[in-house]
């Protein structure tokens, strides 16, 4: 909202100030925000009237004039002279016209330079309103009035010297969206008064139309005022000026005079052309469902039955609060009218202005509340206005309200001075607190220690001790209230034990922890697009009704989408042969809600949505981040493999178990919802018990192909909750080892190629106790010597005993025993 | 009987091989040729154990004199071996060294340096800083209830601070959150006051340029207690911008208006790139204040449906995009880079 300084300075006296700036710093200091200071002359500081003394055609252009004008006289008292190149067909010799010199930076962001146009010097542009900035669209140059100065600056000769302020209004200060309203916190701020204007009152007697309300309480009261024998024409200049300077454009002064009110009172009002309703009669109702209602801005809207309209004998003459009706509109013609200021329900407007996509001026003012006890003064107003503009008499007017606004009773909000510096942590004296409330036109009583505030009825605002509070804050400044810490209450919450710090920190430590390994944490959008989802053979459950973008439209069933879009990103813009490594994470929420059924708050605080935490990663390209070629490496199951091993072992987490996503499946479900995302034959799955909680290894080739992909990509999604549950909360505790010497074994075995390294680990583990404390695979080796479909792998056992040193017996006896177990198990044999 | 051989034809013999030893010592270049030389003269055959055979021939008292001379070359020479020995060891110690040399400026073999995304970055300093004076980390869902989303935080329908935040709606009741605010219900309505909560997370609005994305991050922080005071608030905010930005950092509170605190208010903090010198600075607009959050006091109606009595207690609450921290901590320019996984952008933190 545009505020005018001028027209501010009409109700307050400004004086004070010593620059517009200040006035700015008070009101952004009092909660109105200032968004912007602005001079309405910026950018006219080189523009000025000139007359046309010369006009001769450009030999080389139809379309030119030749023009000399006289700029003015200069230093030496002589008029002055240039000679200017124009486009414009409608000036004459003599005519004063505004000229942009060359320096010039106009409105429209236009730069006037010194110019040759067909051989022809041109010293400046001689302008248009539009280039002026002073209208959207005009024809020609702007014609001055003939005993216009030459030489002035423009602003000074059009009168365009105000300066305008840009107001971020909040939504609860409806009372501020006018000028009224606005100088009503500046006198309360400087102590200066309120300049109201002389306004003779309305009697509300005779009123030729007849006035009734029949919404109830969704339209409490009607004021209506005729005046007879107006007559239509342009707007006299102080009220165009008053108009364009806060951005209106100017229509005839019937119209532009109630604009004018609204912006001056804060009243949205309509002025009807009195002879269009018909049967002497208008009423506020709720429409009827698929009444045809056409609008002043030439549309037409349907009703639904919800909204209030304003209806004569005959039809509906408006769409109540948001906008008048086109079949009573004012025209040229229009001799006399009807003035009308009224009250609607809030909500009914906004819901109906939302409903025709037609939010006003005056809608905005509806819905944000509208001084209850304000109507007669602000139709009084009008009246005289709309006389003082266009002429005629009132002929009568006429109200009807509902109790509920005959007598308005003012809000009294209860309170204490002791409460209010309590409260802000102030130690203001009760004569302080008191004035202030005063000059906000509260009137206050006090009972003994306790003061009892009866808020202005426009403000709608106030209406429990907090905003009393508020009022004193602001007044004195927040800047005033000192500053202290909060006082811990009892000890700080603990957060040993506590599942829900546990969860963040383990959550922290996971971030850490794949960090370290060398990945780079990303955050995705949690919306996809439904065909990016089941590109990973997946579906969205969860859609969004109103998205951005059907980019955007369904919420992830898992990172994984995003980390590929992500990854993609990264592949898009590297250029070159040097091999690019791609690693990232990220650990976030993905949502599940049943398929296909309507999402529908089940309660106040569930909504149906399951929201599972997940950590999704991914690595290609080479293993080192530098290193020379022959050694860099491209990165392979095993480096993932790792990197899900190290994220276990790190963060001490027991009884993840881990499977060959080909072998038997712990959860043989899981595997279809990801059989398009893994190499079946170069994955894993992850379980805790017998739920598979997640996924890694090689991504399908097709995918691989389809994604048309540099770098193979190894990638692994799981579900945090589970881990976090098998993670301790309890420090980790110190484990002695054996203090006696370990002995160790090597084994060179032949076994089929299908067998599973780790059952065999696990075979001399389970057979080997209680000696064999370590099993590991040191080699293996396909090839030369060995059968096809066999494999020779490398084992070595590793014996201790806690209690005492070993003996070589007791290490051969036990090694006799793994053989003979690989070999009954896995027809393992021996190497030679 | 034969010959006795003169003392002085032995003396001279040893004289002369022990010289001729001492000079092969000095020639040998090779620690090889140095032990060839200890052979021939030292060894069993060698030229001075020789000499020393002849000491039979020499008569009784002369004996001990020339043993005493075989001893002393003996001793001499072993010497001169060992002083060559050394000299020989350390120079082939510095030829492997030369044979062994790398270009030690040649590129490392390095391992990949991951990365933590500064959005989680600020989020961990805002809530270590806050941690500091009591607050406690809590979340909640991302998806949310029309009802936590904006009843409970007192935006009721038709209301028209409703269009402060285009929301995301994906059913009837069920909106992506478009703040924090819910958490805050959830953990009143949990517990008990004192409440002393920070909640982050990603929250969403229907809005996207360059300095809006549909998703990003919010801190709300919540006290509530016995005879909480604006003051209060006003320490907080202080003391958190002090850390965050620099001991030198200054806050200024503006009046405004959220629908869940009353009083509301607007908080910047002072520009510490410029210090609100530089009136054509790009961070602040050369106003010398970046607004960086919204606060205020809690408004009694939110005690009310978390099921307290608000006549017991006051608390404060404030609101910060950590986009927008993060953004001023690192000298970020523009919002979507958060969000693009660019690795080149996210190295960088």
């Amino acid at each position: 909202m545009k505020i005018s300084y001028q027209w501010l300075n009409e109700w307050v006296d400004l004086s004070g100030f010593k620059t517009s700036q200040e006035v700015a710093d008070l009101l952004t200091a009092r909660g109105l925000e200032v968004e912007g200071v602005e001079r309405q002359d910026a950018g006219l500081e080189k523009v000025i009237s000139v007359q046309i003394i010369e006009k001769v055609k450009h030999p080389e252009a139809d379309r030119l004039s030749l023009c000399k004008v006289n700029i003015g006289k200069g230093e030496d008292g002589t008029s002055q002279y240039l000679d200017i190149v124009c486009g414009a067909q409608n000036m004459k010799v003599g005519d004063i016209v505004p000229l942009a010199q060359v320096g010039a930076l106009l409105p429209n962001g236009m730069k006037i330079e010194k110019g040759k146009i067909r051989g022809h010097v041109s010293m400046g542009m001689l302008c248009s309103e539009t280039e002026l900035g002073m209208a959207k669209e005009s024809e020609g140059l702007l014609i001055l009035p003939e005993k216009t100065p030459v030489g002035w600056k423009i602003a000074d000769v059009l009168g365009i010297d105000d300066t305008l302020f840009e107001i971020k209004l909040t939504a609860n200060r409806g009372d501020c969206l006018s000028h009224r309203g606005m100088a009503r916190e500046v006198a309360s701020a400087t102590g200066k008064p309120l300049k109201n204007p002389k306004v003779n009152a309305l009697d509300f007697k005779n009123s030729p139309i007849k006035i009734e309300l029949e919404a109830g309480e969704d339209a409490p009261q009607f004021f209506g005022c005729s005046i007879n024998g107006v007559k239509v024409g342009p707007s006299p200049q102080w009220l165009k000026l008053r108009l364009e300077a806060i951005g209106q454009r100017s229509i005839n002064n019937i119209v532009d005079i109630s604009n004018f009110l609204m912006f001056e009172y804060g009243f949205p009002v309509h002025i009807y052309d009195a002879d269009k309703l018909e049967g002497g009669i208008i009423k506020v109702r709720r429409s009827l469902k698929g009444e045809k209602l056409p609008m002043l801005d030439g549309g037409e809207v349907e009703t639904t039955g919800e909204e209030l309209i304003i209806a004569d004998g005959k039809k509906p003459v408006g769409l109540a609060g948001v906008m008048g009706g086109g079949n009573s509109e004012v025209s040229d013609s229009t001799k006399n009218v009807f003035l009308e200021c009224a009250e609607f329900n809030p909500t009914l407007v906004r819901r109906a202005a939302f409903r025709f996509a037609r939010r006003s001026e005056a809608s905005l003012r509806f819905e944000k509340g509208i001084d209850p006890a304000g109507h007669a003064l602000a139709i009084s107003r009008l009246a005289d206005l709309v006389i003082k503009v266009s002429g005629g008499d009132v002929v009568g007017s006429g109200k009807v309200q509902l109790a509920s606004r005959e007598k308005l009773n003012p809000k009294k909000i209860k309170t204490t001075v002791q409460y209010i510096n309590q409260f802000l942590g102030t130690d203001l004296a009760e004569d302080k607190i008191l004035n202030i409330l005063t000059s906000l036109e509260c009137e206050v009583k006090t009972h003994g220690s306790e003061i009892e505030v009866s808020s202005p009825s426009y403000r709608l605002d106030l209406n429990i001790p907090q905003d009393i509070a508020e009022e004193v804050a602001r007044s004195i400044g927040y800047n005033a209230i000192p500053t202290s810490i909060p006082a811990l209450s009892g000890l700080p919450k603990t957060n040993h034990g506590n599942p829900l710090a546990h969860r963040l920190n383990t959550i922290d430590e996971m971030k850490d922890i794949l960090a370290s390994e060398g990945l780079t944490e990303v955050l995705n959008y949690s919306f996809q697009s439904d065909s990016w989802i089941q590109k990973f053979g997946m579906k969205s459950s969860v859609k969004v009704l109103n998205p951005i973008s059907e980019e955007q439209g369904y919420m992830v069933p898992s990172l994984i989408p995003g980390m590929m879009k992500a990854y993609q990103e990264n592949e898009r813009h590297h250029f070159g042969s040097d091999p690019l490594a791609i690693r990232l994470f990220e650990v976030r929420p993905v949502f599940q809600a049943p398929l296909d059924q309507t999402i529908e708050a089940k309660s106040e605080t569930d909504t149906g949505v399951k929201e599972h935490w997940v950590v999704s990663f991914l690595i290609s390209g080479p293993r080192y981040d530098q290193a020379i070629q022959s050694e860099r490496g491209e990165v392979d199951f095993y480096d993932l493999k790792a990197i899900v091993e190290n994220l276990f072992d790190r963060l001490a987490t027991k009884g993840i178990r881990m499977r060959a996503a080909d072998a038997a499946l712990l959860d043989s479900t899981a595997m279809d919802k990801c059989s398009q995302l893994y190499h079946s034959g170069q994955s894993m799955q992850v379980a805790v018990g017998k739920e598979a909680i997640g996924f890694f290894g090689r991504i399908h080739p097709k995918l691989e192909a389809e994604l048309k992909l540099r770098n193979t990509v190894y990638w692994a999604e799981f579900k945090i909750d589970p881990v976090i549950s098998l993670t301790p909360m309890k420090e980790r505790a110190y484990k002695a080892w054996s203090s006696f010497p370990t002995m160790e074994r090597d084994f060179a075995i032949l076994v089929d190629e299908t067998v599973p390294a780790e059952n065999l680990i696990q075979s001399a583990i389970k057979h080997g106790k209680p000696i064999a404390k370590i099993v590991k695979i040191f080699d293996t080796y396909k090839g030369a010597h060995i059968p096809e479909g066999k494999i020779s792998i490398g084992i070595r056992v590793i014996f201790s005993d806690d209690a005492k040193s070993l003996e070589e017996k007791q290490v051969d006896q036990c090694s006799e025993i793994i053989v003979k177990k690989w070999q009954e198990e896995f027809k393992a044999g021996l190497r030679g | 009987m034969s010959t006795s051989i003169s003392l002085e034809t032995i003396q001279s013999g040893i004289l002369e091989k022990g010289e001729a030893a001492l000079k092969q010592i000095q020639q040998s270049n090779t620690l090889a040729d140095l032990d060839q030389v200890r052979v021939s003269v030292l060894g069993k055959k060698g030229t001075l154990s020789e000499a020393l055979k002849a000491l039979g021939q020499v008569s009784a008292e002369d004996r001990p004199k020339l043993g005493a001379l075989a001893n002393e070359w003996k001793s001499k020479i072993e010497s001169a071996i060992e002083t060559k020995k050394n000299a020989l060891e350390i120079l082939e110690i510095e030829a492997s060294l030369q044979k062994t040399k790398i270009d030690v400026t040649i590129p490392s073999r390095k391992k990949h340096a991951g990365s933590i995304h500064p959005v989680t970055s600020t989020i961990r300093k805002v809530s270590q800083v806050l941690g500091r004076i009591g607050f406690d980390v809590t979340v909640g869902p991302e998806i949310e209830t029309d009802f936590l989303n904006f009843e409970a935080v007192n935006i009721p329908k038709d209301h028209p601070a409703r269009d402060m935040q285009d929301t995301f709606f994906m059913g009837p009741g069920v909106v992506l959150r478009s703040q924090t605010s819910p958490v805050q219900m959830r953990a009143m309505r949990a517990e008990k006051w004192p409440i002393r909560i920070l909640c982050p997370g990603a929250v969403y609005r229907n809005d996207s340029d360059a300095t809006h994305s549909p998703m990003f991050h919010q801190i709300e922080g919540l006290w509530v207690d016995q005879k909480v005071s604006m003051s209060d608030l006003k320490g907080t905010l202080d003391f958190f911008a002090k850390e965050m930005f620099g001991s030198e950092t200054k806050i200024r509170l503006r009046p405004s208006y959220f629908p869940f605190v009353e009083p509301g208010a607007e908080v910047d903090v002072s520009c510490a790139i410029c210090g609100g010198r530089n009136h054509k600075c790009p961070v602040c607009k050369g106003t010398g204040w970046l607004e960086i959050l919204g606060a205020g006091m809690v408004h009694p109606r939110l005690f009310e449906l978390a099921g307290y009595n608000a006549g017991e207690i006051s608390g404060f609450a404030f609101g910060m995009g950590v986009e927008r921290i993060a953004m001023l901590m690192h000298d970020i320019p523009d919002l979507r880079l958060m969000f693009q996984g660019d690795q080149r952008f996210l190295k960088q933190f």
